[in-house]
């Protein structure tokens, strides 16, 4: 037996989910977070069990994937109860998916979440009321505070088959195979105003609040586009200079540099004999001195300080916004501004985005999207590496660096959307509110994304440096950087020594960015060097998790398409670079 | 074909190739030949629908009152297969011909109403103004236009949703964009941003195009 969360997108049914099962699943201020169904373990009354958490959905007439997730979720698994999560301010709009979860005739609760909001926009619900207009329980939450969960939790229990509406025929049966038509939607707006007289209320006089105000400045060019450089430059200063300069510095030179690299030195050579371990564990390619030291001292620091960062945006409410100001541009790559969404999470992780790529309507934007993720949005770990990096170069470098990239994701978006058939959907997405983001949830969520970053990347880590040191020990990656030699010297105008880091760049780009960075600042690469090749590595293949994720979305063919494309796009952007830049310098222009 | 049915056909093709500005009474008549198989034109004049100046054909005040009304009853049919059965493009043309005869005055004006008043059929001919749309101007003392005409800061009520592809408008609608919604503008570029309730939807013009609303001052 489960119980179901249902619900509009953007209500709170991660919350409620965190509420009732104390686990935690990442929650957002923005529709679409939930790409997957979340299940945990809740106990009612001494008795456990389980809990779903579902994507969002507008109606039980599935259009998208995941209102397809949810409604298979409803019809053929064994479900005690479905909790209707709804967004108090939007009772009307709730109600139309009531209307739809009623006629599946299953014991349910009516869940009228952040009710905190609702009176803040003086709307005010006669909870008593509308529960025996319906026949379900209605129960009022401020779910991110707790209030009103103990309630819930009881009324779940008491979930009982609606039968009100039913017994007076209103609601008539009907199945969800057609799209809703606008006759039986005209009836079931007047079922809703119906069953609104008499429990709704709503003050005349809303006051234009702060929210309401930073909320237009966000969407408006004028101020729109002056507001989200404000914001990247912010995230450089925290992420590029102060997480990948102050703090890896500290954590790179002080802690590790005079305190724990020593004293694992001096452990090694005291207690362990054979040479060969030793170097397994200090050497040039060793488990802690490349590995440890690259996980914890280099990429730990910047990663926290950019998952805070993302963190902050993403409950505020900000991040849909920017769909309103790039939907033109994203038109001319056969996408719409909805595409802004997978692609700013790319920003925080390639593998979940690639998933919630899930929320674009067609299959030629989901794979257009993919492959952009895959070629030219830069994962936060690596991003943090590259800011760093950047941030000791000078301002044009970053220009040029923001400048290839983005040229590179428009050109192959405009290409590729002429080659892949299919079409692209129009733009329609819902704006959140903007809201004051709650600082317990920043630090559940980004200590949520550190414990899976650790999980995931210090295991490939320490795999990609045994590889490096098998290979070194026998041989092989004089072998690997002779086949390569031609495009990482010839091509690219890089010493050998960097082929390394796109041999372990295959494991984890921010691995392969992180030791660019260590190279950078030993001064082996010049600057139009080091500029190459962090274009090189943030165009250049996805790390494994998400070139997998990529073959569960889309399929081998295509991923196989993309990857094979990718790897040989990269090389080549780099290699245009690098003769260009050369062939600057050596006409006396210097550009960067 | 009926006789009363080939006339009707015949008036709306003098009617259509005049929105085309032909007026070549050689052309025109080999058209209705080819469409209900006998010429029909000189009949037309006959019974006084058409008037003929050198080698131009012309309506009369009569003829042009009945190809108006076949006209109007013809788009109308069109728009109600196209945007409330949602029959596909190809098969509007072939059943709005069929549907066009049977329509009486009242649901013509039902329909008319039901629809909003269109403007245009899904071909993007101007659909004639009948008695019903003179009188809902008077009433309403606004008129319905697509979304995308309204500015920032006014208010719509939504009319119609126009349904070019189904996912779209059961999106629309799920998010409250339904007849009888009241539509606040907050931002019109680069995107369309509007409020409906409590929700804020960003749309591009193509969709605001497709929702029509009534101004409200």
């Amino acid at each position: 037996m489960n119980i179901v969360l249902v619900g509009n997108p953007n209500v709170g049914k991660s919350v409620i989910f965190n509420a009732l099962t104390g686990r935690y699943v990442t929650v957002s201020n923005y529709p679409g977070t939930t790409v997957e169904i979340s299940k945990g373990i809740g106990k009612f009354a001494g008795q456990k069990i389980q809990i779903l958490d579902t994507p969002g959905i507008n109606s039980l007439v599935p259009y998208s994937e995941d209102e397809k997730v949810t409604k298979d979720i409803l019809s053929k698994s064994d479900v005690a109860a479905i909790v209707h999560v709804a967004d108090s301010k939007n009772l009307k709009r709730s109600l139309l998916l009531t209307l739809d979860l009623m006629e599946l005739k299953t014991p349910m609760v009516l869940n009228l979440n952040m009710a905190d909001e609702a009176k803040e926009h003086g709307i005010k619900i006669d909870t008593k009321k509308l529960s025996e207009k319906l026949g379900i329980d209605v129960v009022e939450t401020v779910a991110i505070t707790g209030e009103g969960v103990g309630k819930l939790k009881d009324s779940i229990q008491r979930a009982r088959v609606p039968q009100g509406l039913l017994s007076q025929g209103l609601v008539e049966t009907h199945h969800f195979q057609r799209p809703m038509d606008i006759v039986s939607l005209n009836k079931k707006n007047k079922i809703i105003d119906n069953i609104l007289s008499g429990v709704l209320t709503v003050s005349k006089h809303l006051k234009k609040s702060v929210a309401e105000a930073i909320g237009r400045i966000t969407t408006r060019p004028i101020t729109g586009i002056p507001f989200l450089i404000v914001i990247l430059i912010i995230m450089y200063k925290f992420v590029g200079q102060f997480a990948a300069g102050t703090a890896v510095d500290f954590f790179e030179e002080t802690v590790f540099g005079k305190y724990l690299t020593p004293f694992f030195v001096h452990l090694a050579t005291r207690f362990i004999p054979i040479n060969l371990i030793r170097e397994f564990l200090i050497g040039d390619y060793g488990v802690i001195s490349m590995a440890v030291t690259y996980a914890f001292a280099i990429i730990f620091p910047i990663v926290t300080a950019f998952f805070l960062f993302f963190g902050i945006l993403e409950d505020t409410g900000y991040l849909p916004r920017l769909s309103v100001l790039s939907d033109r541009i994203f038109r001319v790559i056969g996408l719409n501004g909805r595409a802004i969404l997978p692609v700013i999470l790319g920003l925080g992780c390639g593998t979940m985005a690639t998933l919630t790529a899930r929320i674009l309507d067609t299959k030629k934007e989901r794979i257009l999207v993919n492959l952009l993720l895959a070629l030219a949005i830069p994962c936060s770990a690596q991003l943090g590496v590259i800011m760093g990096i950047l941030g000791s170069m000078s301002r044009n470098a970053t220009a040029l660096w923001i400048g290839v990239i983005l040229s590179v994701m428009i050109i192959v978006g405009f290409v590729s959307s002429k080659i892949i058939p299919g079409s692209r959907s129009p733009f329609i997405q819902e704006i959140p509110p903007i809201r004051m983001p709650q600082i317990g949830n920043i630090v559940t969520k980004t200590l949520a994304r550190l414990k899976w970053y650790l999980k995931e990347a210090v295991p490939l880590f320490i795999l990609g440096t045994i590889a490096l040191f098998v290979f070194d020990k026998f041989g092989i990656l004089k072998v690997i950087e002779n086949i390569f030699r031609p495009i990482v010297v010839g091509l690219l105008g890089l010493p050998e020594k960097v082929t390394e880091v796109f041999i372990i760049g295959f494991l984890r780009r921010d691995y392969g960015a992180a030791g660019l960075f260590q190279l950078s600042k030993t001064g082996i690469l010049d600057t139009i060097q080091i500029l190459v090749s962090i274009v090189v590595i943030t165009l250049f293949v996805p790390c494994i998790a998400q070139f997998f994720v990529t073959i569960k979305e889309r399929g081998m063919k295509v991923a196989a398409l993309i990857g094979g494309f990718v790897f040989v796009f990269a090389f080549l952007v780099g290699g245009v670079l690098n003769f260009v830049l050369r062939q600057l310098v050596s006409r006396g222009i210097t550009v960067i | 074909m009926e006789r009363t049915q080939k006339i009707e056909e015949s008036l709306s093709i003098v009617w259509e190739e005049r929105e085309k500005k032909n007026y070549d009474k050689t052309d025109i008549s080999g058209k209705i030949s080819a469409k209900v198989e006998e010429d029909l034109l000189d009949d037309l004049v006959k019974m006084d629908y058409l008037l003929l100046e050198k080698n131009n054909v012309k309506f009369t005040n009569a003829g042009e009152r009945a190809a108006k009304d076949v006209i109007r009853r013809q788009r109308l049919a069109e728009r109600l297969l196209a945007d409330v059965l949602e029959v596909g493009r190809q098969d509007v043309d072939s059943l709005a011909c069929e549907f066009e005869h049977i329509l009486s005055k009242e649901v013509e004006e039902s329909i008319c109403t039901l629809l909003g008043h269109p403007k245009e059929c899904p071909h993007g001919l101007s659909i004639p103004q009948g008695m019903c749309c003179e009188k809902a101007k008077d009433e309403l003392e606004s008129i319905v236009v697509p979304l995308a005409k309204l500015s920032p800061g006014e208010t719509g009520k939504v009319v119609y949703v126009l349904t070019r592809t189904h996912p779209q408008l059961h999106k629309l609608m799920s998010f409250g964009v339904v007849p009888g919604a009241r539509v606040f503008i907050h931002q019109v570029f680069p995107s369309f941003v509007i409020q409906v309730e409590e929700t804020q939807v960003a749309l591009e013009e193509d969709i605001a195009n497709e929702i029509f609303v009534k101004r409200l001052h």
